[in-house]
């Protein structure tokens, strides 16, 4: 049934191929002979035309010893030099300055500062945001203490926060169950818990509290770090002195908590201790993988001043 | 006499892969859907290893792209070139022999890959064991496709079949260069390239799967199901011949789009994006022919939700085929390249071209395979809109997910700082991948209603004996 001498399709009046295929059931396979759509034919040669003009003016063809280099001299490592040399053109007397100048004086100088921000904002999202969270609230579950309040654990300083991030920083609660290696028994640790509720104006049980209020000042010397107040070592005091802010113990008596507030928290904090780790960004620190320059450091410890909390 | 023709075909081997397919389809889309609700939230990895996103990613792929398409390709190439050719399949130890290679190769990937088995290539995931297993299944098919038409009884070679033939060569060439690898146990492999070779050899694969598999092939399926269907003959002879030749000569060389701006060399950059450009129209063509043979014949599309199955599945292809070209083009890849962007694009090729053009072709073939009725005209009716539905939410979601997310990515403040970080643009595409996820589960459910629209026809044919 091949090759049918009617070639005219009899519900229309082009051309058939003449050839014919699946006719035993359904409407037999047929094919119209149009000629290609002009349109489609000259935009098809368009579109060669441009990949000629393309291949003329860019690196296209390969050859024996490299490839057809393009009337315009392009490549992809021109353009990505010529792109980092225009921004850090652009960038350079700003550099400088905020090389040359302290922490201090470039929080006064406004239009420095907004610079340093930006850049430091950008640092901040690359290698501090994965704990401390975008724009640095922090988290609680893991202990990544937030950056945008004026709660400061080692000082909110521009110094201490340079210190912070050049050197790190590491927070050291002892545990004090006797099965964690402590030496106090769980009924001593609720006592403690009941008396740290007491203090930060939660609900507690007052007995019990008492003989925590006296362990914390006794047997535990609770005191010696977060001071006789449980304001913390930034605030407080022991003995008489003023405490290390270096020590790193939080306050006590507010609602602002690194861990968690509830009873159960603060009895977990106290039987098990917590051991926070702030790692060290500046020189010296090279063989960690996470080292920032100078200038970058500047920048990062000004944005986090600027959060909210900078002292 | 119609009738001892039609018993001549081996219409068994077609029915197992149509009743594969949708098997498969309901798969690959419910794993899909279940990563579209993982990358919403992230929890629903539930910390098991088997299935986190990492591991069903590729699952999901491959149970679309083979499983799925694989074996609407094997049935449809099997019911079309015996009908084409007049002629029984060449061999049914070969038929049978595809079958079980195939299905044995889909069985051990979703064994291998939530076990975390994979050499580690995009869309070539399987280890050698298993690439072997497919290499042998291809050589097969080859045999049995080509062996038919040898013995076709028709003079000339129906457009369907060149389309088909060169979908089969050419996978057995991708297949075979980019798995080529040094085994050093039973599970494990190194690729036999280095460096951004092995990246360039990775994407001319990957690039020409696309190409060949998800295109060509269903280009082929497209030439028989749409006149067919239609009732009207193929718009233009010289335009397929045309159209056929450029996508074969051009596609082979557009896969160094993939890597623009890395390691690769300029010049291959060049050659992938102007390769893709000059792409475009042949791609088109076979949309104008497909779209073209329904001139006279557009009242159908009305009332036959099979052919409107198969029109819109051209219109998203002619989408896709037009975005891709766009896409290769280095200023526009820079913005569009590793962002959610390329998965609208391929998912409008996927979902819309690929998956409607099959749906149709099944729902077509089905009945005839079984000698009877489509169980319910109504719920192909459903199916489609379930389907169109479920695709615009999906790529209109990605779409502006993965622009805005490119547009963050580069979004600099006037000190020439980055405004944006990682973080903050994944929490920026956050409500968008709740729609991408609920748009998944629309097209889900048109596929559960093929299914069951499938398993009744398929249960009434077999209840009434036939009466002839």
């Amino acid at each position: 049934m091949q090759d049918h001498k009617n070639k005219i399709d009899p519900n229309s009046e082009v051309e058939t191929t003449g050839h014919q295929w699946d006719d035993d059931e359904g409407y037999p396979l047929k094919e119209f002979n149009n000629p290609l759509p002009k349109w489609w034919l000259y935009t098809f040669y368009a579109t060669i035309i441009w990949a000629i003009v393309y291949w003329v003016l860019y690196p296209a063809w390969p050859l024996p010893n490299g490839n057809t280099e393009g009337m315009l001299g392009w490549t992809q490592k021109k353009q990505l030099a010529e792109e980092i040399r225009v921004a850090k053109e652009a960038q350079k007397p700003f550099d400088n300055k905020l090389a040359s100048l302290s922490l201090e004086e470039i929080n006064k100088d406004n239009s420095l500062l907004q610079y340093a921000i930006s850049g430091g904002k950008a640092i901040f999202g690359d290698n501090c945001a994965p704990c401390h969270g975008s724009g640095g609230v922090g988290s609680k579950a893991h202990g990544f203490p937030t950056l945008v309040d004026d709660d400061w654990i080692f000082g909110g300083t521009l110094a201490d926060i340079n210190e912070t991030v050049q050197n790190g920083r590491t927070g050291a609660m002892p545990a004090h169950l006797e099965s964690a290696d402590g030496a106090f028994t769980q009924a001593q640790v609720n006592d403690l818990a009941e008396y740290v509720l007491s203090i930060s104006n939660q609900s507690h049980d007052a007995v019990k509290a008492g003989r925590g209020d006296t362990l914390f000042h006794g047997e535990a010397s609770c005191n010696a770090c977060h001071g006789d107040n449980g304001r913390g070592s930034l605030k407080d005091t022991f003995d008489g002195e003023r405490l290390d802010k270096a020590t790193g113990a939080p306050n006590l008596t507010d609602a602002v908590w690194l861990y968690g507030g509830s009873r159960e928290t603060i009895t977990q904090t106290i039987a098990r201790g917590r051991t926070g780790k702030m790692p060290a960004w500046g020189e010296g620190f090279e063989g960690f993988g996470r080292q920032l320059d100078p200038l970058s450091i500047k920048q990062v410890v000004l944005y986090v001043h600027s959060l909210g909390g900078g002292q | 006499m119609q009738q001892s023709v039609t018993q001549e075909y081996d219409y068994t081997i077609v029915k197992l892969f149509s009743v594969m397919a949708v098997v498969y389809a309901i798969v690959g889309f419910l794993v899909g859907d279940l990563l579209a609700w993982q990358l919403t939230f992230p929890e629903l990895n539930f910390d098991i290893p088997y299935i986190s996103f990492g591991r069903l990613r590729p699952l999901h792929t491959s149970a679309v792209i083979f499983a799925f398409g694989g074996s609407v390709l094997f049935a449809t190439s099997y019911y079309v070139v015996q009908r084409t050719s007049k002629v029984r399949l060449f061999s049914n130890f070969l038929s049978w022999f595809t079958f079980a290679g195939w299905n044995l190769t889909v069985l051990a990937v979703v064994i291998t890959y939530p076990l975390g088995l994979s050499q580690g290539k995009e869309y070539a995931e399987p280890i050698w064991p298993i690439d072997i297993l497919i290499t042998i299944t291809w050589v097969a098919y080859f045999i049995n496709f080509v062996g038919t038409l040898a013995r076709r009884k028709e003079r000339h070679i129906y457009v369907a079949n060149w389309f088909y033939l060169a979908f089969i060569i050419t996978v057995a060439m991708l297949h075979i260069v980019n798995n080529i690898a040094i085994p050093v146990n039973m599970t494990d492999s190194y690729s036999a390239y280095a460096g951004v070779q092995d990246a360039m050899i990775q994407w001319w694969y990957g690039h020409n799967a696309v190409g060949f598999f998800l295109t060509a092939a269903f280009l082929g399926l497209m030439y028989y199901f749409i006149p067919k269907q239609a009732e009207r003959p193929v718009y233009s002879y010289r335009l397929s011949i045309v159209h056929f030749w450029a996508i074969i000569f051009l596609y082979i060389w557009a896969g160094p789009h993939h890597l623009h701006y890395t390691a690769l060399p300029d010049w291959a950059s060049t050659l992938g994006a102007t390769f893709s450009i000059m792409l475009l129209l042949p791609s088109w063509g076979g949309m104008i022919n497909g779209i073209m043979t329904l001139s006279g014949a557009w009242h159908k599309v009305r009332t036959d939700p099979i052919l409107r199955f198969l029109i819109i599945s051209l219109s998203f292809y002619g989408m896709s085929t037009f975005e891709g070209p766009m896409m290769s083009i280095k200023s526009v890849n820079a913005l569009s390249h590793y962002t959610d962007w390329t998965i609208g694009h391929v998912h409008s090729g996927a979902l819309g071209w690929v998956a409607m053009v099959s749906f149709g072709a099944l729902y077509h073939m089905i009945p005839r395979l079984w000698n009877t009725k489509i169980h319910s005209v109504g719920l192909i009716n459903v199916h489609f809109w379930l389907s169109t539905i479920g695709i615009v939410l999906y790529i209109t979601a990605m779409w502006i997910s993965g622009v805005m997310q490119g547009l963050m990515w580069r979004a600099y403040d006037d000190y020439g700082n980055l405004v944006y970080s990682f973080a903050e643009t994944v929490e920026a595409m956050h409500p968008y991948y709740f729609i991408r996820s609920v748009g998944g589960l629309v097209f889900l459910l048109g596929g559960l209603v093929m299914a069951y629209n499938v398993f009744m026809t398929i249960r009434n044919a077999n209840k009434v004996p036939a009466a002839a």
